[in-house]
């Protein structure tokens, strides 16, 4: 588990984030989502959870605790994916409704 | 004429269901009857663990004398047994000639390893020893709200004095005090009370409000039946009340409120009030499926495949527990995991899972894994054999 220590890790950790970044600005600029500042404040807050929950888990792995990793991940991990949801839906505040898109494109 | 195929149906499903109920009942009385009939334990045994140097044994009432090899008295031990989470637990003390406590083991336990971890037994065991017997300074009381586990700790404790007072009447003549299980009736057992009237009495309005009632249940139940108190009913509880092994009602007077409202409710009254008004896990994955805000709907066939497969695991896991009269061995729920922080790997797997799939499907524990709708399945086809009415649904 030597990967999780490794510079090269967090690397691809950050380049992930930045196709996430550049992949919800896009789904907003479809669908015409009203992008504020808070959106953003709660995108970095998850962020730092999910990259907590992997530092977590790597280097309880790298430590030689690999109970610790299975429980944390796992409960850091549910966190992450709930707060993920939430996440999603503060995203998709302001969209407009699809029965309006409908009217729209007619 | 035409209401006889339809009647012979009926009967024919009757005496289906019939067989069923008797087949597991005769299977699960038969695990129960070779799980008593196992031999009492040795308790020479750990007798001679606490006396190294004992060669020899002779008891009198109870109270066991230990002998060197050359005839000399080492001391003396007795057992003492209270009610734990998960039955009762057996311990044996011994008091050398010095009067001091020479050392406690454990014999006998039901707990589940997570509660017998937090109940900090091996703590308590060690530091009696070298103790003048009349000077145990633990009670009950000093305990409650310290370990998170204090049902378990109580019951070593008030076991720990029980042995201690049997060999200081039987060996120096006094009579020890013994310790004292105040009774329990705080916010828990008056939340659960008020859960269940408030349960009964929305299903007399409708609309909006009786939702919001049941919002408002199920939250206060989350924060005090689940997170501030950890007290929901688990398969343990029942197993072993079934197992004859009946916790003290002074300090699980709130266990006995939960199972009677939820019996009295789903027998007499046909709506199980504790699935739906008080039970903090399913609030949990209300509150999770709020937050997904989507429900896919499940093939019937699936639904029906999860509720003979939950039946099975209920079955399995009650007879394992009778079968060893260990009840706690029948506990696989995740609830401990999400309100105490403590779980095995495969509960906190399964936490995981459940609460995760609540985001999408509702109420997945409740309809697939839970074995209290098992349980309830059981009373509404008792209630439905009274009365002939259809089952009730789930959860609506």
């Amino acid at each position: 588990m030597q990967i999780f220590n490794s510079g090269f890790f967090w690397f691809v950790e950050g380049i992930l984030f930045c196709v996430m970044v550049l992949g919800l600005r896009a789904v907003a600029r479809d669908r015409s989502i009203p992008l504020t500042w808070w959106k953003w404040l709660a995108f970095g807050v998850w962020v730092l959870l999910a990259g907590f929950t992997i530092a977590f888990v790597g280097t309880s792995f790298g430590e030689g605790e690999p109970t610790a990793a299975i429980r944390g991940g796992l409960m850091f991990g549910l966190v992450a994916i709930i707060a993920a949801v939430v996440l999603w839906r503060v995203w998709m505040i302001g969209a407009p409704s699809q029965a309006a898109e409908k009217v729209t494109d007619s | 004429m035409g209401h006889r195929p339809k009647l012979r149906r009926r009967l024919r499903i009757r005496r289906r269901t019939l067989l069923r109920i008797l087949v597991v009942v005769a299977a699960l009385a038969l695990a129960l009857a070779f799980g008593r009939t196992r031999a009492a334990p040795d308790l020479t045994v750990p007798i001679g663990e606490i006396f190294s140097e004992a060669a020899s044994f002779a008891e009198e009432r109870g109270v066991f004398r230990a002998y060197d090899g050359e005839g000399r008295l080492l001391g003396w031990a007795a057992s003492g047994s209270e009610s734990g989470y998960g039955g009762p637990m057996l311990l044996v003390a011994g008091i050398d000639t010095l009067g001091r406590i020479a050392g406690v083991k454990v014999v006998e336990q039901r707990e589940t390893p997570i509660f017998w971890r937090m109940a900090r037994a091996p703590e308590y065991l060690k530091a009696v020893v070298g103790v003048p017997y009349d000077e145990i300074e633990y009670d009950y009381v000093e305990v409650i709200g310290v370990t998170g586990a204090t049902i378990s700790t109580g019951a070593v404790i008030a076991s720990i004095r029980e042995s201690v007072a049997e060999v200081a009447g039987a060996a120096f003549d006094v009579s020890l005090p013994l310790p004292t299980r105040p009774f329990e009736f705080g916010l828990l057992e008056i939340t659960i009370l008020v859960l269940f009237f408030a349960g009964i009495a929305a299903q007399r309005v409708s609309g909006p409000l009786r939702g919001r009632i049941r919002w408002v249940c199920q939250i206060a139940g989350l924060l005090i039946i689940g997170f501030w108190k950890d007290s929901p009913i688990t398969l343990a509880k029942i197993a072993a009340m079934l197992s004859g092994f009946f916790p003290d009602p002074r300090t699980s007077l709130a266990l006995y409120l939960l199972i009677a409202g939820f019996v009295v409710t789903s027998v007499v009254w046909g709506r199980n009030v504790y699935c739906l008004y008080a039970c903090p896990f399913g609030a949990a994955q209300r509150c999770v499926g709020l937050i997904g805000g989507k429900s896919l709907k499940l093939p019937a066939w699936s639904v029906r495949l999860m509720g003979h497969l939950r039946n099975l695991i209920v079955f399995a896991a009650i007879f394992m527990a009778f079968l060893t009269l260990q009840p706690a061995l029948s506990s696989y729920e995740p609830f401990a995991a999400l309100f105490s922080l403590h779980g095995s790997t495969l509960q906190w797997l399964l936490l995981f899972i459940v609460l995760v799939v609540s985001l999408v499907i509702s109420e997945p524990w409740c309809n697939f894994f839970c074995p209290m709708r098992s349980v309830e399945i059981v009373l509404q086809d008792i209630r439905r054999a009274a009365r002939r009415t259809p089952r009730a649904r789930p959860h609506d």
